[in-house]
């Protein structure tokens, strides 16, 4: 294989796969359907405040006063109040799932509040699903002060100390402004890993990759006419998802869009070479398939920062992650995206993706090359 | 259908056969034995709702007690750790620079004079790319400065006091939340994956001819496609379930034989949702990318994430034919709750109707497929 590098071999291989692409409507249809089925979910689905929290209540007092609780919860709009006629009944339904909370109003509730003593009441709230618990007991703290100011008919006291708050960069905090950018990365991780991963896995084990190899085509030649058309695909991706996200969404976009253009490259270029070490190691679809979701996906939906904060994880895992290429880009894209970031800003993001990209690719090229070269 | 009739030497043949070919790759071995005990431990560990470490700066004169003492006890308090604020630059570029997540202001007086006066306003800078964590910081900060205001001059008790008790993780525990979710996510990626390619990979090698030519029934060729896949899952069920109660002390309240039936059934169904993905796909990659049309809605709209109920009406409806969502409600309720009757059979009920929805589905895709 003496003969030099040549770009028309690597255009006419990226041509072989861009009709192997488009003889394949399913998987073309796939692969633009799947970044908008994320995107609407993401953008419609994810709600962190509730209503309608389901509370089983039994009232043990029938008092003016356990009644007047009880229209505080009610009027809030946070609870859907079901009564009960025995305490240990409240108890059956946060076991059934049918409640996500339940209280428990004592027999002297009204009588020690009238007596102007403290009126204590048990509330039971449902810990066994993690994306509820956190809210309902916020719920029950601003009921608390309604509740309380309601039925002594005095006014609640304002707090000495008063917050003025500027939550910058997203000041409605609107959590689609949160979650869309960072989309962009998960998108091109399902797109890249898992697509180049098979396709060249797919040369191997159908045996064509022997062929190919035996042509006077550079396996690198190869390797770049293979990536080629699915940076385009994946470039189409993220062009796609940012149109959803200025447009459907009407996210700002305050960065420039040379510095998104060029992380958003290296990112690709990043996880495609993740893709193709995968292929080169396994060599079998199923396997790279599994690998791929193991090594590309997964880590980039749950540890890349993308709903559950890098800052919050033990310590190890917060270096851990440092090895993700989706953690860096995630910062990349919300920063610019959000706060409109430049380079300067973002250096180390953007130091620790251009790394990780010159080991992958320079890994997996090596790793390549060893197994075609005898 | 009698059983002797079921199970054949043809049966055993082609179950032993898929075995060997699905255990033949020691890359196999580690993907369906040591991976997922990994992912356990990893996500378990990982994962975790409750914000942290938060990088806080603050502004007031040294001689403001005050807002020192709200400072310190938030930095006490082991949700804040100190960020960096560059004296002379603008507050607005500390959070730019991801030097600082909060900035605390106190008045240009001091917090001390303002509270002398009657009440003072402090401006609270926050940085809400993250919309969980910046609402969690506010509150936080409230929180704390209600309590040392409360220490100096004792405010009078609400007079209606609710006593709070979260039940079934009463520690808040985030793992004890999160492994039942990360468990039914492992377990479906898992079987979905690789029993969809394994039917899609004879078609696309050819074997499928060969397959369909030979003297074996429809049932047989389903049956043996699915079995050896249905007894791996249900390998693995047990080797995570000890890494969610002896790693994280995740309680087992309910009854083990009754969860492994619901596994059963769970990875009954997958699997054969898995089948039904690979009749209607030609080639192995068509067959990922369909399990991933099944995959990322069913993981994201099972109410691991995010809670169900929340969703607007249109989605809740696919919420509520998603598999891997009454998968999630039956492991939560068994292993926390310790399973209740009616939620348990319910669960299972259409687990089962849906499994067997897919069974007849598949069956007659490849009748089809076959003729």
């Amino acid at each position: 294989m003496t003969s030099p590098f040549r770009i028309r071999r690597v255009a006419s291989i990226a041509r072989k796969e861009v009709f192997h692409i488009l003889r394949d409507p399913f998987t073309l249809a796939m692969a633009l359907l799947l970044p908008a089925i994320l995107v609407a979910i993401f953008g419609l689905a994810i709600e962190f405040n509730m209503r309608d929290v389901s509370v089983a209540v039994y009232d043990a007092d029938r008092s003016p006063e356990s009644r007047g609780l009880l229209r505080a919860f009610s009027s809030s709009g946070y609870f859907r109040l079901k009564g009960f006629a025995a305490a240990s009944e409240t108890l059956r339904e946060l076991d059934g799932d049918r409640a996500k909370a339940a209280l428990i109003i004592p027999p002297r509730f009204g009588h020690e509040l009238g007596a102007g003593r403290e009126g204590l009441t048990q509330v039971l709230v449902d810990g066994a699903d993690n994306s509820t618990v956190g809210v309902i007991l916020g719920y029950l703290r601003g009921v608390q002060a309604v509740a309380a100011s309601e039925l002594l008919g005095k006014p609640p006291q304002p707090a000495a100390i008063q917050f003025r708050t500027r939550f910058l960069f997203n000041p409605e905090l609107n959590s689609r402004w949160f979650v869309v950018p960072g989309l962009i990365a998960v998108v091109v991780a399902i797109l890249s890993i898992l697509l180049t991963a098979m396709t060249v896995a797919r040369e191997w084990e159908t045996g064509s990759m022997e062929l190919l190899l035996s042509t006077p085509v550079h396996p690198i030649e190869i390797i770049l006419g293979k990536l080629a058309p699915y940076i385009v695909l994946d470039l189409a991706a993220v062009v796609f998802v940012y149109l959803i996200a200025r447009a459907g969404f009407e996210i700002p976009f305050r960065g420039s869009h040379f510095v998104f253009l060029i992380g958003t490259l290296l990112f690709i270029s990043t996880y495609l070479a993740q893709g193709l070490l995968i292929s080169v190691v396994t060599r079998k679809q199923q396997l790279a398939m599994q690998f791929a979701i193991v090594s590309g996906l997964l880590p980039t939906l749950l540890l890349s920062g993308f709903i559950f904060p890098i800052t919050s994880m033990p310590v190890f895992f917060q270096y851990f992650t440092s090895i993700l290429p989706a953690k860096w880009f995630m910062m990349i894209s919300r920063d610019v995206f959000l706060k409109g970031a430049g380079f300067s800003e973002l250096a180390v993001p953007f130091l620790a993706l251009i790394f990780l990209n010159l080991f992958l690719v320079s890994v997996a090229t090596r790793r390549f090359k060893k197994d075609v070269e005898p | 259908m009698n059983l002797s009739k079921i199970i054949n030497p043809t049966l055993t043949g082609f179950i032993r056969k898929e075995f060997a070919q699905v255990l033949r790759d020691p890359k196999m071995k580690i993907i369906l034995f040591l991976i997922p005990v990994v992912q356990m431990m990893l996500f378990g560990v990982a994962i975790s709702t409750e914000v942290k470490n938060i990088r806080i700066a603050a502004i007031y004169q040294p001689s403001d007690t005050a807002a020192r003492h709200i400072h310190e006890r938030a930095l006490a308090s082991g949700w804040f750790i100190p960020g960096k604020g560059q004296p002379g630059s603008e507050p607005l570029d500390w959070i730019r620079s991801r030097n600082a997540d909060v900035v605390f202001v106190a008045p240009q007086e001091g917090l001390t004079a303002a509270l002398q006066r009657g009440g003072a306003k402090v401006q609270l800078l926050i940085d809400a790319t993250n919309v969980i964590q910046a609402q969690q910081v506010e509150g936080y900060l409230q929180g704390i400065a209600s309590e040392v205001m409360a220490e100096e001059t004792p405010v009078p008790r609400l007079p209606i006091q609710f006593d709070t008790r979260v039940l079934y993780n009463p520690a808040m525990i985030t793992a004890v939340f999160m492994i039942p979710g990360v468990m039914s996510m492992i377990i479906t990626v898992l079987t979905i994956i690789l029993t969809s390619m394994s039917l899609a990979r004879e078609k696309e090698l050819g074997t499928f001819e060969m397959l369909i030519s030979a003297p074996v029934t429809t049932g047989e060729v389903l049956l043996g496609k699915t079995l050896p896949y249905v007894v791996l899952a249900m390998i693995d069920v047990p080797l995570i379930m000890s890494v969610a109660v002896l790693a994280f002390q995740v309680p087992m309240k309910g009854a083990v034989l009754v969860l492994l039936l619901a596994a059963f059934v769970f990875v009954c169904t997958t699997v054969s949702m898995g089948i039904l993905i690979s009749t209607v796909s030609r080639t192995q990659q068509q067959a990922m990318m369909g399990s991933f049309l099944f995959l990322l809605p069913a993981v994201l709209l099972s109410g691991i994430m995010f809670p169900v109920e929340n969703m607007p009406a249109g989605l809740k409806v696919f919420a509520y034919i998603n598999p891997l969502k009454y998968f999630v409600s039956l492991l939560r309720n068994i292993m926390l709750k310790g399973g209740d009757f009616q939620v348990v059979a319910l669960d299972l009920l259409v687990l089962t109707l849906m499994g067997a929805l897919a069974v007849f589905f598949s069956v007659r895709r490849f009748r089809h497929t076959v003729s």
